[in-house]
């Protein structure tokens, strides 16, 4: 089994499933082509985009539909394509690909996270990208809250 | 901010160096061609955002940002 050195974690060991392929990286990242998505025992439902490059560079992603239950994904006719995706219909989250929100605490107390922006992996080629939902209304800092209340604790 | 209208094929000079032409335009959508010298970044607004947000995504994580979240977020088990 394959180990990558990690941000977070030490040395880590992966499956080849959990490696993607991310041609353009990411935005602020470019030249960053090649991610694994970590799952930490015990840390669930938080997954952990760490670079295959940069050990130092890991973010921390909540899975979309726990960011927020009634999301929708609205990938662009380029993004499908980007993806290796059927033209004609929106991906099936889960089934078709892995989609997840970065999670951010650099604007005050809660963190927060953004839906502007997921993070897409197409789950049968691998290959992943940064999907930017420009004409949605979703927003880019969206405030993580669960239950009743506003997440505070 | 300024304000100017352009019908489809008129186009604005930013600058001596580049030009944005209107090459369409529907109901909520236009098409905008851009010459512009290779020095000239040309980017989305909301790519933009995203750029900075990824940063500061990136910064902000750490071993507090993931505790605090383990503790609020509803577990799946």
């Amino acid at each position: 089994m394959p180990r990558i050195p990690t941000k977070f974690f030490g040395e880590c060991d992966y499956e080849a499933g959990d490696l993607f392929s991310f041609p353009s990286g990411l935005p602020g990242f470019e030249d960053q082509h090649s991610f694994v998505f970590l799952k930490i025992p015990g840390a669930e439902p938080l997954l952990f985009l760490q670079s295959v490059l940069t050990r130092n560079l890991c973010f921390v992603v909540l899975p979309i539909l726990v960011a927020d239950p009634d999301y929708r994904l609205e990938l662009a006719p380029e993004e499908l394509s980007e993806l290796d995706l059927p033209p004609d219909r929106q991906p099936i989250v889960g089934r078709d690909v892995l989609c997840g929100a970065l999670v951010c605490s650099g604007y005050g107390a809660e963190p927060t996270a953004n839906l502007m922006a997921p993070i897409v992996v197409n789950l049968n080629t691998r290959v992943g990208i940064q999907a930017i939902l420009g004409q949605s209304a979703y927003c880019y800092r969206h405030p993580l809250r669960f239950g009743e209340g506003v997440l505070a604790c | 901010m300024l304000v100017i209208w352009r019908r489809c094929g008129e186009s604005l000079f930013v600058g001596e160096d580049v030009e944005i032409e209107v090459l369409d335009a529907r109901a909520n959508r236009v098409k905008l061609g851009i010459t512009a010298p290779d020095s000239v970044q040309i980017v989305r607004r909301e790519t933009r955002i995203t750029r900075e947000e990824n940063i500061a995504a990136a910064l902000s994580a750490g071993h507090e940002m993931i505790e605090h979240l383990l503790r609020c977020l509803p577990r799946r088990n």
